[in-house]
């Protein structure tokens, strides 16, 4: 994925990912990118969490007009099961 | 600088050479290890311009979807992975997507599609107008190995269609 993020964004079509694995990403170097602390498979959490997918992506939207810096990874601070903070 | 194939291919080739016997075993946490990543020293910047609020989005899933009825599934035997994708329409219904990729767990998307591919949660926004429009057709890639024909043929066809549809922003979530 992170090379085709790569090539979109060369493209000149601003993109952002999900992550979950901060080693890969330093090695593929995506353009922006939202770290999550989710296994494998679940980017959003558990499944069902809808509140938090809404605010996972509303937190990407946000990331998108405030990153300035190619490169940027934004660690959220969701965890699994586990409220969200306020 | 575009990824530099040249450097790729051969240690590509060279790695399925030496890992076709694992694979084919079942040993892939072994031939995943030894893989030649690309490392790409630069990183490429569009600079984002505008409002979500007036732009068009498109989604990009690596869960392996596709469409049960009328789309093959990807393939999930061969070392090389399977670079092409499925074109995942706007209003596509649940029960229409299957799920091929044989390296992650399917269950909690079974449970839940938005977490591999968060198109219902797109679809609320475009309708409270947070983003101005979640474009008609979406993407979904499996698990892929051949970066080569990934990077060579497979991605200038999805970039020349999220273009043809006006495409301003990508949003892509791996598994």
């Amino acid at each position: 994925m992170g090379l085709i993020q790569r090539l979109v964004e060369e493209a000149g079509i601003p993109t952002i990912s999900m992550g979950n694995a901060a080693d890969r990403m330093a090695h593929i170097k995506p353009p922006r990118a939202m770290l999550v602390r989710f296994a494998r498979g679940s980017m959003f959490g558990e499944p069902g969490n809808v509140k938090r997918q809404r605010r996972i992506i509303l937190d990407a939207l946000e990331a998108l007009q405030t990153m300035t810096e190619p490169g940027t990874i934004q660690e959220l601070p969701y965890r699994w099961k586990q409220p969200d903070p306020e | 600088m575009p990824i530099d194939l040249d450097a790729f291919k051969p240690a590509y080739q060279k790695w399925v050479e030496e890992s076709l016997s694992d694979w084919r075993a079942g040993n892939r946490k072994e031939i995943v290890k030894k893989y030649p990543l690309i490392t790409p020293d630069d990183i490429p910047w569009t600079a984002y311009n505008g409002q979500p609020s007036n732009q068009t989005f498109a989604l990009v899933t690596s869960g392996g979807l596709y469409l049960k009825d009328s789309q093959p599934p990807f393939d999930t035997e061969s070392i090389h992975g399977d670079t092409s994708f499925r074109e995942i329409p706007k209003t596509v219904s649940r029960q229409d997507i299957g799920i091929a990729h044989a390296h992650y767990d399917h269950s909690l998307a079974e449970q839940d599609i938005n977490i591999v591919f968060p198109i219902q949660r797109f679809v609320e926004l475009e309708n409270e107008g947070i983003i101005g429009r979640l474009t008609d057709t979406h993407y979904s890639f499996s698990y892929v190995n051949d970066a080569v024909s990934l990077v060579s043929e497979t991605v200038p066809e999805l970039i020349s269609r999220i273009k043809a549809a006006g495409v301003d922003v990508l949003f892509l979530v791996p598994v």
